[in-house]
């Protein structure tokens, strides 16, 4: 196992864990609502979800228009299983299904 | 006032099977995905026993392949996974004050977006908040994680080379899943702060580079929660 790996593993694991763990530790009742602190973290999921989803997107879209169907069809199951279930595995089981099976009926 | 259902680690095992049904498949793509990146099959493992969160491993796998340097991938993966901090406070805040948290640095390592999610559902149906409870539900869900990854990884990079439809599904997987994760956090007031990470991600990956964009896009949705676009999310 290359070492640069498991140092990357390690410090990305010991820093998720410790995102998820001290925060229940924490009092954060003094956090203002509408502070900078609470805005940031407000829009750092939505930010980093976005960008992740638009960075995976993009070369999806240099694709010729027929590749283009399969990706409609992945995109519109995973927004109608999503509004469906309100469930996001489901929906991205619903959205890989729907990409392949489309994928296979383009031949 | 209904009577909270008492919550063993059983009950919490029983909770996992949706999520336990939806990362198999998903880790089995991960494992594929990594050897097909060039990792081994004991990397790959481990990356999924060390960090156990899905689409921060799946970046992973492309900021490795990539040859970005470990300072830069090791501040965007932890970047991205940031988002967690808010997980813990929303579950306290739902359970109480009160809740017993003596257990919490272990069932909080696998506090995933799936895990937090299965666990608001649960507690909103009435089931009581506990620690075994919690720990059946992130066990249930690792395990999964786990045995896809290794699984995957052990087909390899070659394994569905005679499936190419679903090796594209498995491929949309990645996508699908973020999507899907924005789904479930969007808010109408956080839209600016989406519309600003999008822009910023094709302007700067267009001018510059992938890794770049995925930074500039990421720090420019912040900024603009920051600046006051999408101040009344919650």
């Amino acid at each position: 196992m290359r070492s640069e790996v498991l140092i990357l593993a390690l410090i990305v694991g010991a820093c998720t864990w410790a995102f998820r763990y001290l925060p229940l530790r924490a009092d954060l009742k003094d956090l203002k609502p509408d502070g900078a602190l609470a805005r940031f973290l407000a829009a750092t999921g939505p930010a980093a979800i976005a960008t992740l989803f638009v960075a995976e997107v993009m070369p999806l879209l240099k694709l010729p228009l027929t590749g283009l169907v399969p990706l409609v069809a992945g995109v519109a199951a995973v927004v109608g299983v999503f509004v469906w279930r309100k469930s996001a595995v489901l929906a991205t089981l619903a959205g890989s299904a729907a990409y392949g099976i489309a994928f296979a009926l383009l031949g | 006032m209904r009577e909270l259902v008492k919550s063993t680690f059983w009950d919490g095992l029983l909770t996992a099977v949706p999520l336990i049904l939806g990362y198999l498949p998903i880790a089995f793509s991960f494992g594929v995905a990594a050897t097909r990146s060039g990792l081994s099959m004991a990397e790959a493992f481990a990356l999924s026993l060390i960090i156990f969160a899905g689409a921060a491993q799946f970046l992973a796998l492309v900021l490795i392949a990539g040859g970005a340097p470990l300072a830069v991938a090791a501040f965007t993966l932890v970047a991205m996974n940031l988002r967690h901090v808010l997980y813990g406070p929303a579950l306290m805040k739902r359970v109480g004050a009160d809740a017993s948290k003596r257990h919490a640095w272990a069932w909080s390592f696998m506090l995933t977006d799936e895990v937090f999610g299965a666990a608001l559902g649960a507690l909103a149906r009435g089931r009581a908040f506990s620690e075994p409870f919690m720990s059946g539900l992130g066990i249930g869900a690792y395990g999964a994680w786990l045995a896809g990854t290794a699984v995957g990884a052990y087909a390899g990079a070659g394994a569905l080379d005679g499936w190419p439809a679903v090796s594209a599904g498995l491929g949309f997987m990645l996508p699908a899943l973020f999507l899907a994760l924005l789904l479930s956090i969007l808010q109408r007031a956080q839209l600016p702060v989406i519309a600003v990470a999008g822009v910023a991600v094709v302007v700067v990956t267009l001018l510059w580079s992938g890794t770049a964009g995925l930074l500039a896009g990421m720090i420019a949705g912040a900024v603009a929660g920051v600046m006051g676009l999408g101040r009344h999310a919650k």
